[in-house]
């Protein structure tokens, strides 16, 4: 499995290309995409913590310092902040090569409701591989995108507890939730 | 019980990791690129439900509000016990600074269950202890400009911020509470003016000492475009309650200005970085 780390050594953050390789290099084995060659290319000079992912010509990824971070601790690495951010894109991509999410459009088109409703279905299948994660924190970001009734909270469950959704699937879940929203 | 307790020695369990405003400042990284654009930094940074990392950036922020209530609980009590009644602090004041610990140590309870709703745990963030340095001073007057109304002026923008969030997002309880604290905010900012008047009034000598000491913490408080009328700053500037708090129409572009030049200086500071990066890049790569 080819797996590249850029940069090899960091300035601004205290952070570990071999851990980021390792972490990696688990959650693709777990995740059943040893066979696609990944980049991880970290952009130090930021704090934000948004990840993007391209996946033309293998898996290459690019994720901001904060991604990787352990926010108890600035510009300290956290295996969990890396193997969570990590899992969540390389989720994503095993969903868009695998088939059933042919007709996703771009990462960058999504609307903030379908972002939200891919990460709840993507951190509930990492939970379920044993990456720690705060089911509350993803509840929250959820309700704010989808409304915060309890239909939503009810989307919400199935979205993480599913296996195997499609694209079609998880946007009908998304569009029941927020269609439950009644102004105030 | 001591008095004058430096910050070093502020009372936090295991889950608690304090960091200085130094620490802070000698973080090279920036949320803004060298011109303001540029591919992998973005223009508009006010934290509202349309930013993407919108729900992650209001857990950051309600965590920073939990820890600043708790300094500033610390703060107000340690003035009612650091100096002498009525030789070095009025009674009167004394007893508004209980009762603002009073409203504190509510604010701590509402923001550890606020965190708790948004899926944050105690001590998730970096605890920055500026806020607590800033009522260190040895006069009461200096305290009252920089704890009740620079502190809790930034507070007032702060919970502006928030509660205008939650009511975008259609949170339920983010929106009531901020609103309730927000109210106990403006009372703390109008005792600081109130008695940094009385307490000043025939030694003006001492008030523009307290003011100047004010505008510094101010510009401490807005480091690096944290709070400014620009849409690049996470936290605006909330000009109306600010004027229901008792400052002047004058005072309130002067935390604009000072804010806004926090910001520029900033944003000129990684221009420069990135500058002195890209010729170090060069350089190594022998052009």
């Amino acid at each position: 499995m080819t797996i590249t780390v850029i940069p090899e050594t960091f300035s601004y953050v205290s952070f570990d290309a071999d851990l980021i390789r390792r972490v990696t290099g688990d959650l693709a084995t777990s995740l059943g995409l040893e066979g696609h060659p990944i980049t991880v290319e970290v952009d130090e000079t930021t704090p934000l913590a948004r990840t993007r992912i391209d996946i033309t010509d293998g898996i290459k990824i690019r994720a901001d310092s904060g991604a990787f971070e352990d926010t108890r601790k600035p510009r300290q690495q956290s295996e969990t902040a890396t193997a969570t951010s990590l899992g969540r894109v390389l989720l994503r991509a095993r969903d868009r090569l695998s088939g059933g999410f042919g007709e996703a459009p771009p990462d960058n088109e999504l609307s903030l409701a379908q972002i939200a409703a891919w990460e709840t279905y993507s951190i509930g299948r990492l939970e379920r591989l044993g990456i720690p994660v705060n089911r509350q924190r993803w509840l929250y970001n959820f309700r704010n995108r989808h409304g915060f009734t309890d239909a939503g909270d009810g989307a919400f469950d199935q979205l993480w507890r599913s296996e195997g959704l499609t694209w079609g699937e998880l946007c009908a879940i998304s569009a029941a939730a927020a269609m439950a929203v009644t102004p105030t | 019980m001591r008095k004058f307790f430096p910050v070093e020695e502020l009372a936090r369990d295991e889950r608690f990791n304090k960091i200085t405003m130094k620490d802070r400042q000698n973080d090279p990284r920036s949320v803004f690129a060298a011109d303001g654009e540029g591919d992998s930094k973005r223009a508009n940074f006010r934290l509202t439900p349309a930013r993407r990392d919108a729900s992650d950036g209001a857990r950051g922020l309600m965590h920073g509000i939990f820890v600043g209530e708790i300094q500033a609980l610390e703060g107000a009590g340690r003035t009612c016990w650091d100096f002498e009644t009525e030789t070095e602090a009025p009674f009167a004041l004394k007893l508004d600074m209980a009762r603002q610990c009073w409203d504190e140590a509510r604010h701590v309870e509402i923001s550890v269950k606020l965190s708790d709703w948004m899926g944050t745990e105690i001590g998730q963030y970096a605890e920055n202890t500026v806020l607590f340095e800033a009522a260190c001073s040895t006069d009461p007057v200096m305290r009252l400009a920089g704890v009740n109304r620079a502190l809790e002026g930034l507070a007032i923008d702060v919970f502006t911020t928030m509660k205008e969030f939650g009511d975008l997002a259609g949170d339920p309880y983010l929106e009531f509470c901020e609103d309730w604290m927000l109210a106990d905010e403006v009372t703390h900012v109008k005792m600081g003016s109130d008695w940094l008047r009385k307490m000043t009034e025939k030694d003006p000598e001492r008030r523009n000492k307290a003011l100047e000491f004010q505008s510094v913490v101010d510009k401490l408080f807005s480091y690096g475009g944290t709070r400014s009328d620009s849409s690049e700053s996470p936290i605006g500037l909330a000009r109306r309650f600010r004027e229901l708090a008792g400052f002047t129409d004058e005072e309130v572009e002067s935390i604009a200005d000072v804010s806004l030049q926090a910001l520029n200086e900033r944003k000129l500071a990684v221009a420069k970085m990135l500058g002195a990066a890209d010729s170090l890049t060069a350089a190594a790569a022998g052009e």
